[in-house]
């Protein structure tokens, strides 16, 4: 039977694997739904679903990559999820073929749920390339499942993939724990079968999972036997140590050891040959002294493209050629030909109109500067150097209570803190995941603003740069410093896998740019145009004078800007990039201090709405409300104490 | 006369380049990095290259590049190869 004629009377599937070996350039070739790939683990951080190409009627899930399971983080968490209430016909292990062992650990577990299952073994070509060799026919002989190499980037083995879903199969069992653990396990899959039996899954996965603490599972555990939990609870508990050693432990160690033989047995490891190129590039880009020198040449390369290319040159030609010499003049004209009516042509093309206000911050000042920032992260994303800066930083965010590894949400919030605040799930506990996105919120300006501050500040001198730079991450390592000791838990070190360097792939470097500026257009410019209609309803109504009066004293007297420039608050408070652009377009009123003040207060100022209610989804109402409430004092407290201290020296 | 037994050292002290079996992981590792450990492939027995020692320590384990920071790395006890 073909595979087409089977899933099409079936309904799901899903790609599961390890973070960073490729599923989501699998899902795209199985599905042609472009979801964002990268060169780091952890991109995806939620369950993707679209219908394959080979069978309309059956849909293909791209999960989060999981380390292990029992999965310890949200986005493994996610994955759980899926594999307990998706209605999954069948699961295909995505795994890398370089390492054949850590694949076959979750090929144990899987094992162990009952669900059948394809194995893939991807990036057979770098495998290739390291001297590494694995005999899938006999793995397959040995799993009792098809066992398909491919290289997904190329779409090697992707057709073999198809093909071979029809004779998808629960895997042979790979291991027997000891006598102790096996009793423990048959007890609580027992327990499982009789209070809560899994409709696809095998009570003994679900047992290994609950007793190795698994979350997910427990929860679904607890919803569906309601009081019998307890009985579970109590197995747990009697069991939580096997000779001294916690049992969670144990069982992840025995299923190390039963893929480590089976891997050893069916695969060979050529001599090595001399390190790669691309090796010696990511050792040098984690090198206790090349590191630095590497890290400031990729943020002035940033700066050249993004600040000089995109927000220097790009918007000289945008906004005041094509735009200020062409386009608002014959929109202006057009208008004010053919409508007759003042209040509409004011509300078009007046101070605060939909096109010369609405659409050219968006389109004139911001775009150019988000295209050139886009491009240029993507290349950086691929390229696998946003882990080893994980590496790099460690230490400073040491200081901070929190590991390297939220370096990567952070780096991502310079894109979008919306994206970013979600990605904040690779983080493994509740605190890490509290602190960084506190710190997202208050400190790390999005693309469109950072576009902004690059093309004001940049324009006055690298000075204004370097103060406001050195502002803002001062305030990111003090309120850091202060959170890490103010909100409890312990700390963890740093454990990270360093993927390898690789050369990015021009055309999906492109696809994500469009696909993100897609997003920029679909979500940003609309609250532009809502933000520009508010600010001219204020304005007709007599409200926007009285609050630049009202703000005064504030804006003022304290942030020591013209009364103007409360506008820009107003603004702020819909996005911090568009209140930035409203800063940026009274530019010519301020002082090379001022400018400093006002965009330094608006890069701390309350975040996007969008990133309000990813707070709130992801932290909940009440820790949402309370991070607003410490940003905004924040921001006008530093902005003011900067205007102050600025005066003495400058 | 006994065979030689090779001689237990941290992680910490081994110069880069040096191919060594990790023989210990200690006490002080928490359940939860155990299993993240194990889940990278650093079990009792695994071969494994060290990279690097600064910033943090990088070892190559099954071709795959791990960082560890240093109050890990000095809790897993290898032999020299």
């Amino acid at each position: 039977m073909s595979s087409a004629a089977l899933l099409s009377t079936t309904s799901t599937l899903a790609l599961v694997g390890h973070p960073n070996v490729g599923k989501s350039v699998l899902f795209h070739r199985l599905t042609g739904t472009y979801v964002n790939v990268s060169n780091y683990p952890g991109t995806t951080v939620e369950v993707s679903r679209a219908a394959t190409r080979f069978d309309r009627e059956a849909a293909l899930l791209d999960t989060p990559g999981v380390l292990s399971l029992p999965g310890r983080s949200d986005d493994e968490r996610a994955t759980m999820r899926a594999l307990l209430r998706e209605e999954l016909r069948l699961v295909v292990q995505v795994g890398d073929a370089k390492n054949p062992r850590r694949t076959l650990t979750l090929t144990a577990l899987l094992a162990e749920l009952g669900v059948p299952m394809v194995l893939v073994l991807n990036m057979s070509d770098e495998a290739a390339a390291r001297g590494v060799a694995v005999d899938h026919r006999a793995l397959a002989e040995s799993l009792e499942v098809p066992v398909i190499p491919t290289v997904a980037t190329g779409g090697q083995g992707v057709h073999a993939l198809v093909d071979a879903l029809a004779e998808a199969a629960v895997p042979a069992p790979l291991l027997r724990y000891d006598v102790d653990t096996e009793r423990v396990i048959a007890a609580t899959a027992s327990l499982i079968d009789e209070i809560a039996p899994h409709p696809r899954l095998a009570s003994r996965g679900l047992a290994i999972l609950y007793l190795g603490g698994d979350n997910e599972v427990e929860e679904w555990l607890a919803a569906k036997t309601g009081d019998a939990f307890a009985r579970l609870e109590q197995v747990r508990e009697a069991s939580a140590t096997i000779d001294g050693e916690s049992l969670a432990v144990v069982l992840s160690r025995e299923r190390g050891h039963a893929a480590d033989a089976l891997a050893a047995s069916l695969s060979r490891q050529e001599a090595p040959t001399r390190r790669a190129l691309a090796q010696r590039v990511g050792a040098l880009a984690v090198h206790r002294l090349w590191g630095w020198p590497i890290l400031l040449g990729v943020l002035y390369a940033m700066y050249a493209f993004v600040g000089v290319l995109g927000a220097d040159v790009l918007v000289g030609v945008v906004e005041e050629n094509l735009f200020g010499s062409a386009l608002n003049p014959a929109i202006t004209g057009f208008v004010h030909a053919h409508v007759g009516l003042p209040w509409l042509v004011d509300l078009l093309v007046g101070e605060y109109g939909l096109w010369t206000m609405g659409m050219t911050y968006a389109l004139a000042l911001i775009f150019p500067i988000v295209t050139t920032f886009f491009l240029a992260f993507g290349v950086l994303e691929d390229s696998g150097y946003f882990s080893r800066l994980s590496v790099v930083a460690n230490r400073l965010f040491s200081a901070l209570g929190l590991n390297g590894r939220a370096v990567l949400p952070m780096v991502l919030g310079l894109g979008c803190v919306t994206m970013a605040t979600l990605t904040t799930r690779i983080l493994h506990t509740r605190r890490e995941r509290l602190i960084t996105t506190f710190l997202l919120a208050l400190a790390i300006p999005c693309s469109a603003q950072l576009g902004v501050v690059m093309g004001m500040l940049g324009g006055i001198s690298f000075q204004a740069v370097l103060v406001w730079a050195l502002a803002v991450t001062g305030v990111l390592l003090l309120t850091g410093w202060l959170a890490g000791r103010l909100i409890r838990g312990r700390r963890i070190p740093l454990v990270t896998e360093l993927p390898p360097m690789r050369l990015p792939v021009f055309g999906n470097v492109l696809k994500k740019t469009a696909g993100r500026l897609k997003w920029y257009l679909v979500e940003v410019i609309p609250l532009f145009l809502i933000g520009t209609f508010l600010m001219f309803i204020l304005d007709r109504v007599g409200a926007l004078p009285w609050l630049i009066r009202a703000g005064e004293p504030l804006v003022s007297g304290w942030l020591g800007l013209p009364p103007e420039a409360s506008a820009a608050f107003v603004m702020g408070f819909l996005r911090r990039d568009f209140g930035a652009t409203g800063l940026f377009a009274i530019g010519a009123q301020l002082s090379p201090l001022q400018a400093v003040v006002g965009m330094t207060t608006l890069t701390l100022f309350v975040p996007c709405i969008a990133s309000v209610m990813m707070i709130v989804k992801e932290q909940g109402l009440r820790t949402g409300l309370l991070m607003i409430a410490l940003i905004m004092p924040t921001a006008f407290l530093v902005g003011g104490v900067l205007n102050h201290l600025l005066r003495l020296v400058w | 006369m006994s065979p030689h037994k090779p001689e237990r050292l941290r992680m910490t002290g081994i110069p880069a380049g040096q191919k060594v079996r990790l023989a210990l992981l200690g006490e002080a590792i928490d359940p939860f990095q155990r299993e993240q450990l194990h889940a990278y492939g650093l079990t009792v027995s695994s071969h494994l290259q060290v990279l690097q020692q600064q910033p943090l320590t990088v070892v190559m384990c099954d071709q795959i590049e791990l960082a560890l920071e240093h109050a890990v790395a000095h809790e897993l006890w290898v032999e020299a190869l």
